[in-house]
């Protein structure tokens, strides 16, 4: 399981997910409620539920409404790492970042302690969909005939879009998460997302975006289990142009993981142990994580907070916590 | 032949037809509304739903205080409208309300628990798949999933969860949740009454006309209350045009929580 939290790959995700995996690991060992459990080798985990089953190769079908069916979990791999990776303009694959900002994303390594997940905070638009680690219950997507909504295990985050392409609320109103709207372009579904708030960030590498930032998201299918998804970034204050960039999606390898619950607020110790070199309060970083803090936390609670975790430094190695 | 007694007969059986299916009518409760339906059959309970009770400061009947609108309480059993605790668990909600200032997860931005996220002074959003049925808290965006594709919770000791393991089926109109694997930290209000990590919520959740949900949830807790016991309220759609769910994310607005980076000086 190890390797699933690096790839999330901020230092604070092991703790994170330590926490939130350690109900899981001991849900593992009796026997899944009912259903088929999960896949071999994913390391126990809550039990399947016995409810949709794999989504059949082929075409894509449509709901009721005429739309494409895209309710189901999924995996996007938008460049949780850097999202630069993932850049299809411009050609030469960098953010076009206006000098202050390009500024404040090469300052990164020393304010990690900005970092919005030290702070508990929802990832915002789009990274949220990118931090699916969990069980491989991945980026569940629910859709009716008037919304559509995004949901990660990660942060316990969500996203209601509606369909109806109503205006924006009023600018003043910053939201973590943004006020998307969206509506259909034949088979796409296209999502504009404004008020963003400018605290979260693009990817773990400290990518960043203003509070004027827009994005633009296309989801297209290309049959039931795959797809492209494209989000065009707009914003005058930290970049000099509009770039975009594309993934594929795809449908998760687990079609019956289910979400569990992701605390976080409760119990969260880390920003204690952030120094002052990444921007944080602490006159130097715990050596080492206090045992007590790694037992499993029964009945306390979120996570036990994560003691030793050197902000600066790789996530610690080493299996969970059992 | 003799038509007469056809002639009188015939208006008379019509007569006391007549009269019968008025006395049917008027005597009848009034039928159970029936629920809309989603594309996929299920009773359409989606919307954005609020309740106006003062349920989310004190469960129990409670007058008025700074900050705290009065209420009639929302316990419907027992009769008396009060909590059945046992006696210790009584007087560990005496402390509960005494230290409520700093004891109340609610005061820490933590997550609320089953059955208080339903109450909270927040909307919250229903959407409903044939997999599940979610509800979207605007509070702390908190969420629950009532899975409807599985019957039992995880192993008792397994999980343990703030807002609980939530399992859900539709009996006709009614959506019908089973709730267990709590942390036990949760309060139920904000008063201090609580529940011990033993709880099992059953919720019931009916509209009553395509506007109003009748909300009933039975708490079972063996550690700490004598007798299972039932709280109902209402919860009323949000009608307002382009009404959406917001962000009240409590931990981001403290004095010392982080803001948007001053941006550094360009060299």
């Amino acid at each position: 399981m190890k390797n699933r939290f690096l790839a999330l790959g901020g230092a604070s995700a092991f703790f994170i997910a330590a926490i939130v995996l350690t109900p899981m690991i001991s849900a593992g060992q009796g026997e899944p409620p009912q259903g088929q459990g999960p896949p071999a080798g994913r390391g126990g985990g809550r039990g399947g539920a016995g409810g949709r089953g794999a989504v059949p190769a082929g075409p894509f079908t449509k709901l009721s409404d005429g739309h494409p069916d895209m309710n189901g979990a999924w995996s996007i791999r938008g460049g949780l790492a850097n999202i630069s990776t993932n850049i299809v303009e411009p050609a030469d694959k960098q953010i076009p970042y206006t000098p202050a900002y390009k500024q404040l994303r090469e300052e990164s390594p020393k304010r990690m302690y900005e970092e919005p997940e030290l702070h508990c905070y929802q990832s915002g638009v789009p990274s949220h969909m990118w931090r699916q680690g969990y069980n491989g219950a991945g980026l569940l997507i629910q859709q009716t005939p008037e919304y559509v909504v995004f949901m990660t295990e990660f942060m316990g985050s969500y996203r209601i879009v509606p369909l109806n392409n109503r205006p924006h609320i009023p600018e003043s109103i910053k939201l973590f998460m943004g006020d998307g709207v969206g509506h259909w372009e034949g088979d796409t579904l296209v999502i504009e997302t404004t008020n963003n708030n400018g605290i979260t960030w693009l990817d773990n590498d400290g990518d960043r975006h203003s509070d004027a930032l827009k994005v633009v998201e296309r989801f297209t299918l290309t049959d039931a289990n795959n797809g492209t998804w494209e989000a065009t970034f707009t914003d005058p204050k930290a970049y000099t142009q509009p770039w975009k960039v594309s993934a594929p999606m795809t449908r998760n390898a687990n079609p019956n993981a289910e979400l569990l619950e992701f605390a976080c607020v409760e119990g969260n110790q880390d920003k204690a142990t952030y120094t002052e070199a990444v921007g944080g309060k602490a006159k130097e970083a715990p050596i080492a994580a206090p045992s007590e803090f790694l037992a499993p936390q029964r009945g306390g609670g979120g996570r036990g907070g994560r003691g030793g975790n050197a902000p600066a430094g790789p996530p610690p190695a080493g299996p969970p916590p059992q | 032949m003799n038509v007469r007694p056809l002639v009188v007969t015939l208006p008379a059986v019509l007569v006391v037809a007549l009269v019968l299916t008025w006395l049917s009518v008027m005597g009848q409760t009034p039928a159970a509304f029936r629920a809309q339906r989603t594309p996929t059959g299920q009773p359409n309970f989606q919307g954005i739903w609020q309740t106006m009770s003062s349920a989310h400061y004190d469960l129990e009947p409670h007058a008025a205080s700074l900050g705290v609108p009065a209420g009639v309480g929302v316990v419907v059993d027992p009769p008396d409208g009060k909590i059945p605790y046992k006696p210790e668990a009584l007087t560990k909600r005496s402390e509960n309300s005494k230290n409520r200032a700093a004891a109340d997860p609610f005061n820490k931005c933590y997550k609320p628990g089953t059955p208080h996220m339903i109450y909270l002074p927040f909307p919250l959003q229903i959407i409903q798949t044939p997999m599940q049925v979610t509800i979207l808290s605007e509070y702390m965006h908190n969420t629950r999933n009532l899975f409807l594709t599985r019957k039992s919770h995880y192993p008792p000791d397994s999980v343990d969860l703030w807002n609980g393991d939530s399992v859900a089926r539709f009996d006709g109109d009614v959506l019908v949740t089973d709730v267990a694997n709590f942390n036990g930290q949760a309060w139920l209000d904000r008063a201090g009454n609580f529940a011990s990590d033993q709880l099992h919520v059953t919720e019931r959740f009916q509209l009553i006309d395509n506007d109003t949900i009748r909300y009933e949830a039975t708490l079972e807790d063996p550690k700490t209350y004598t007798r299972p016991w039932t709280i109902r309220l209402l919860l009323y759609r949000h009608k307002e045009p382009n009404v959406r769910i917001m962000e009240y994310e409590c931990h981001a607005y403290s004095e010392d929580s982080l803001k948007e980076p001053a941006l550094p000086t360009v060299r």
